[in-house]
Parts: C-alpha cells; sequence; structure tokens
C-alpha cells in the first residue's frame, strides 16, 4: 500500500506524532482506571487547542507568515455550530461543512487581501481583521452578543455526543485525519514550494512560480483547519461566545507553536500538551508558595517562554531531537 | 571536471526562426527622481550568442536586467521576447515564457540541499507545483530530472549537501543550474564571476560557453578577461545610455570606451 508506505516513511517527526496521538488514545482508559473523568476534558480541550495551532503552524511555521488573527476562524468555526442551532440545524456534519465552507472563503478574501503585504504589515493587517470579526459578534445581540450563547452539543447522526467518550474520540479522529493531511501537505510539492515561499521568495519568481498562490492557498487551508478546531470546540465546550476570538486567543495559539516547535507537525501539539499542563498546575504550584498570586501563574510562565526561546531553538521538538527542527521532515526520504 | 553538453533536443522545436533575435529591447526609459538609469536603451540579442553589458558601477547594467527581468518597468519603451511583448507581465510570467536569470547576489534557497533546490526547480518546470499528496524531494521522476539540472554545472556530486555548506563558487553554479533549469532562451546572467577566485571564474567561463547554442545570453561582468572571452557582441552602458555597441575587437578600439571605462582597468 503506498498509502502507508508514505505515511510510515520518515522517522523521528512522524514517530513523535503518532506517539502523541496513541497516548491521547488510550488516555481515557487510564482516567477511567484512575476514576479522573476531569482530565479527560482537559484531553480534549488540548487536542482542540493542539488542532487549531497545527492549522496555524501550516502559514506561521512552514510558510513564515506570522499571522495574528487565526483566533478569528476558531471562532467563526464555533459560531458556525452556534448559529445553526440557533436556527434549528442540529446535525453537526452540517456544522462541520459550513465552518469548512465559511473558513474557506473568509480565508481566501481576508489571505488575499492581508498577503499582499509582509513582515510587520501583514502581522497588522491580521490582527485588524481578526478585531473586526471580534467587534462584529460582540456587536450581535440576537447570538449573545459579549455574553454569547449556550448551545447543545452537536448530533452526527451515528452517535450521540452526550456521552463523553464519543465526543473525545470524534475530537481523536479528526484530530488524526488533520494530522495525515498535513503530513502529506507539507513534504508535497505544494508544501516545499511554500517552504520556499518562507526561506526565499525572490528566488521562487526566479523559477516562474507566483509565490503569492502558494500563500493564499495556504492561508485557507490553514483558516479551515482552525475552523473545524472551533466548530468542535463550540461542542466540547456547550458555550460559544466572542471570547474565543479575542486577539489574546491568537496570541495564545502562537505561543504553543513557539513552544512545541515551529515547522514541526508534533510540535503544536506537544507545544499544547506542555501550554495547558502548565496552565493546569502552575497555579497550584504558585498557590503553595504564595496564595495570593495564584492566579498570576503567567509570571512563571513567561520566564519559562523565554527560555525556550532563547536556549531551545525549534522549540520542545528541536531540544528534544536535537536536530534542527526544520529539516526533520527530510529524514524519512530515503534519498 | 566535464562540462556536459546542454539540452539540444529543444532547439528543433523552437517556434521561430533560429536568426530572429531571442531579446529585443526598444527604446527603454527609466529614471529614479534626478537620475536618469536607462536613456532610449535599444538592443537585440540573438539566440546562441552572448551579449555582454560593461559600465562602470552605476550606469544602470541591473536596472536595465530588471527591466527585461520584470521585477521594474520601464517609464517608456518595450521589451520583446520571442517577439512576443512582454512589457507588462510580471516577473513569473516572464520566467515561464523563457527567461532565466542569476543575481549578483547569490539568490537560492539557502534553507535547503542542493537537490533540494533543483527538485522545486524541476517541479516548476513541468508545471507540477499545485498538487498536495505525494512527497516531493522522495521522488525518483524529480530526482532524475533534477539530477540533470545539476549536472549541467556539475554540481551533481553535492546534491545531497546544504547549501549553507557549499563554497560561493559552487553556490554560482547552483544558481545558474536553477536559471537553466526552466529550459530558458534567454539567460540573465548578472556578474555571475563576482567574488569568485581564478580557477573558478575560469570553469565557470567554461559553463557559461558550453550553454550557449541555445540560448541568449546578456552578461553582465566586470572580469573584463572573462568579458573578452566569452562575448559576440559588448554593449557599453554609461550613466544609463549606450555609448558604444559591437564586436569585442570594435570596443577594445573604441576611444569613447577607452576613456568611459576600459581605462580604469589600465
Amino acid at each position: 500500500m503506498d498509502f502507508f508506505r508514505l505515511l510510515l516513511a520518515g522517522v523521528r517527526e512522524q514517530r513523535m506524532l503518532f506517539g502523541l496521538m496513541a497516548g491521547f488514545a488510550l488516555f481515557p482508559a487510564y482516567t477511567a482506571y484512575a476514576d479522573l473523568p476531569f482530565w479527560n476534558d482537559v484531553a480534549m480541550r488540548i487536542m482542540l487547542l493542539g488542532m487549531a495551532a497545527m492549522g496555524l503552524n501550516l502559514i506561521l511555521g512552514y510558510g513564515g507568515m506570522v499571522s495574528f488573527g487565526h483566533a478569528a476562524f476558531v471562532g467563526i468555526g464555533a459560531y458556525c455550530a452556534g448559529i445553526s442551532q440557533f436556527y434549528g440545524l442540529y446535525n453537526g456534519w452540517a456544522h462541520l461543512a459550513l465552518s469548512l465552507g465559511v473558513c474557506g472563503i473568509l480565508g481566501l478574501v481576508i489571505g488575499f487581501l492581508a498577503l499582499r503585504t509582509s513582515g510587520i504589515y501583514f502581522i497588522m493587517i491580521t490582527l485588524a481583521f481578526a478585531q473586526m470579526l471580534f467587534f462584529l459578534f460582540v456587536s450581535l445581540e440576537q447570538y449573545g452578543g459579549d455574553d454569547g450563547m449556550s448551545i447543545d452539543r452537536a448530533e452526527f447522526v451515528l452517535f450521540d455526543l452526550y456521552d463523553p467518550l464519543r465526543l473525545y474520540y470524534l475530537i481523536w479522529s479528526t484530530l488524526l485525519i488533520i494530522s495525515v493531511v498535513l503530513l502529506f501537505l507539507v513534504r508535497s510539492r505544494f508544501g516545499v514550494v511554500l517552504q520556499a515561499t518562507k526561506n526565499n521568495e525572490s528566488r521562487v519568481e526566479a523559477l516562474g512560480l507566483s509565490p503569492l498562490g502558494f500563500k493564499v492557498t495556504g492561508y485557507v487551508i490553514s483558516a479551515m483547519i482552525c475552523g473545524v478546531a472551533g466548530t468542535l470546540f463550540a461542542s466540547w465546550q456547550e458555550y460559544v461566545s466572542p471570547d474565543i476570538m479575542h486577539w489574546s486567543r491568537s496570541g495564545e495559539l502562537m505561543i504553543i507553536i513557539i513552544l512545541g516547535g515551529l515547522a514541526t507537525l508534533a510540535g503544536p501539539l506537544l507545544g499544547a500538551v506542555v501550554f495547558l499542563l502548565l496552565e493546569e498546575f502552575l497555579p497550584e504550584l504558585l498557590y503553595l508558595i504564595a496564595p495570593d498570586y495564584a492566579e498570576n501563574w503567567m509570571i512563571i510562565f513567561g520566564p519559562i517562554m523565554i527560555f525556550v526561546v532563547l536556549f531551545a531553538r525549534g522549540g520542545l521538538i528541536g531540544w528534544i531531537s536535537r536536530f534542527g527542527a526544520q529539516r526533520i521532515y527530510r529524514q524519512g526520504d530515503g534519498r | 571536471m566535464d562540462i556536459p553538453f546542454w539540452g539540444a533536443k529543444n532547439l528543433s522545436t523552437g517556434r521561430r526562426p533560429v536568426t530572429s533575435p531571442v531579446l529585443n529591447l526598444a527604446n527603454i526609459n527609466k529614471s529614479y527622481a534626478a537620475l536618469q538609469a536607462a536613456r532610449d536603451i535599444s538592443l537585440s540579442v540573438e539566440r546562441g550568442q552572448i551579449h555582454a553589458l560593461i559600465g562602470p558601477n552605476g550606469a544602470g547594467k541591473t536596472t536595465l536586467i530588471n527591466q527585461i527581468y520584470g521585477s521594474e518597468t520601464p517609464d517608456s519603451g518595450s521589451v520583446f521576447l520571442n517577439g512576443e511583448n512582454i512589457t507588462g507581465l510580471s516577473v513569473p510570467k516572464r520566467v515561464r515564457k523563457g527567461i532565466g536569470r542569476s543575481f549578483q547576489i547569490s539568490n537560492v534557497l539557502t534553507d535547503f540541499a542542493v537537490i533540494e533546490n533543483a527538485i522545486i526547480a524541476e517541479q516548476a518546470r513541468r508545471d507540477e507545483a499545485f498538487r498536495f499528496f505525494r512527497p516531493a524531494f522522495s521522488d525518483q521522476d524529480l530526482i532524475a530530472g533534477a539530477m540533470i539540472v545539476l549536472e549541467r554545472v556539475g554540481l551533481q556530486a553535492r546534491a545531497d549537501d546544504l547549501v549553507s555548506d557549499l563554497a560561493h563558487g559552487e553556490c554560482r553554479l547552483l544558481e545558474l543550474a536553477l536559471a537553466l533549469s526552466g529550459t530558458p532562451s534567454l539567460l540573465l546572467l548578472d556578474e555571475p564571476m563576482a567574488g569568485a577566485g581564478p580557477e573558478e571564474t575560469m570553469y565557470m567561463t567554461r559553463v557559461i560557453e558550453s550553454m550557449r547554442e541555445n540560448v541568449g545570453i546578456l552578461l553582465i561582468e566586470h572580469d573584463m578577461d572573462a568579458v573578452f572571452r566569452l562575448a559576440d557582441v559588448i554593449t557599453v552602458l554609461v550613466e544609463g545610455q549606450i555609448i558604444a555597441s559591437g564586436e569585442p575587437d570594435e570596443i577594445r578600439a573604441n576611444r569613447n570606451v577607452l576613456a568611459a571605462y576600459l581605462g580604469d582597468e589600465g
């Protein structure tokens, strides 16, 4: 089977990615054994944030486009579920299809406009679009405005999501599909050109390829992945509000990617694991030392982040594998 | 190292007779504020011909090449490639119509391996870049094509090395290979010998000579030995103006040129 041969070709990165996925697959068995159902919830949140970060990493890490507004697509995905339910459409597949469509079109428009600029201007224009969408949803009183709207878990015809494990494995399989898609995408002809535009745009032009087309396509795919994450996030949270698309959420996604490793497949997922575990444990830790400051866990997280950026180039993945994280995908090429 | 013979197969399929110029510039003007970088420049390059563009620094040589390449547009005048007016086209479109270019400062994909540079060039040539499934860098078909690209300049032994590990001269060769990869009809070489040692310059001269057969080459170069060895026609540009154009012997004897440029070289 060509598909599986190509899937398994390569060493380090895929092993890490599939290892993490295997861990998530078995995790509910552990929580059931240890009677810690709360941790299933945390794991789901990790997978959802990891999914969104993987989507953003396609353009941030592989494409070198620093989009500071990708939480907007997560939010749009969530509102696709919320607003559908508002009008009585509870089918989860329909929500996902809608989310892919809306985020695709919106990604195309925003990407096409924003990618005419680069560098700091690109960062600012993506942030501006995200803020626009944020305030749009804040002002939509009909859909809860600032307060957001409570929703039900979507119906996925064949299975009922009120069994928490079904939602867990729905998220898990979606994440697996997205991982495999990205795994092929970044090594494909399209993927290597996308990475080439990050390295040297004028060389890509000199080869007769228009960088804008590749970057916009990458931007659209990345927006769609974030949209899917958002739609599932809505079902997980049973609640949608503009807070999910606040600019600080975009920053969180970037932190997760940088923490885990830019331009790596497993990086964003590993980053999400570490980020959310720190978010879970640092306040408790801080509470032991200085109870009054427990909620300011970022005081400790900040220095950790600085340490990672300064000393673990290529993030945790790069640190673990001690290889240039950017080049890992090449090692399995069998040349 | 052997200089490979560069693919003659495309010659017979050329749409136009061999004698028509590959490149034709008609009355190109370009100025930046007070500086006139091109004044009414007209020149042509034939297939199989090496046309050298020389002149002191700031004469407008690179600006002229940029206008042919498409990264800058002339204020007035037209650029014809194989008889087609390409003045309004973007860089990628011009490249696909048959322009290959090397830059004054090496312009290659530095984060990638040598072969990976060539593979990306090869998939661009085949117009296969918008494919999303099969891994590109392990595609045997692309690798075979990329090796041919590298063999043209004799870099096949360094295929698996990272570009950042290449010596300066090898980097220039890689850039030349990439410029050739699209089987262009016109090659724009902006100081290919810059920064190269004497041996590298000799080798580069032979490589350029080996590929002249099927393309028109417009060459900017400061190494006068190389220029007089390679060029069929030399055009001298001073302050955006052509002050002389002709065969090497004519140029060598031209008083204006001696005064303006060659005199400096002793």
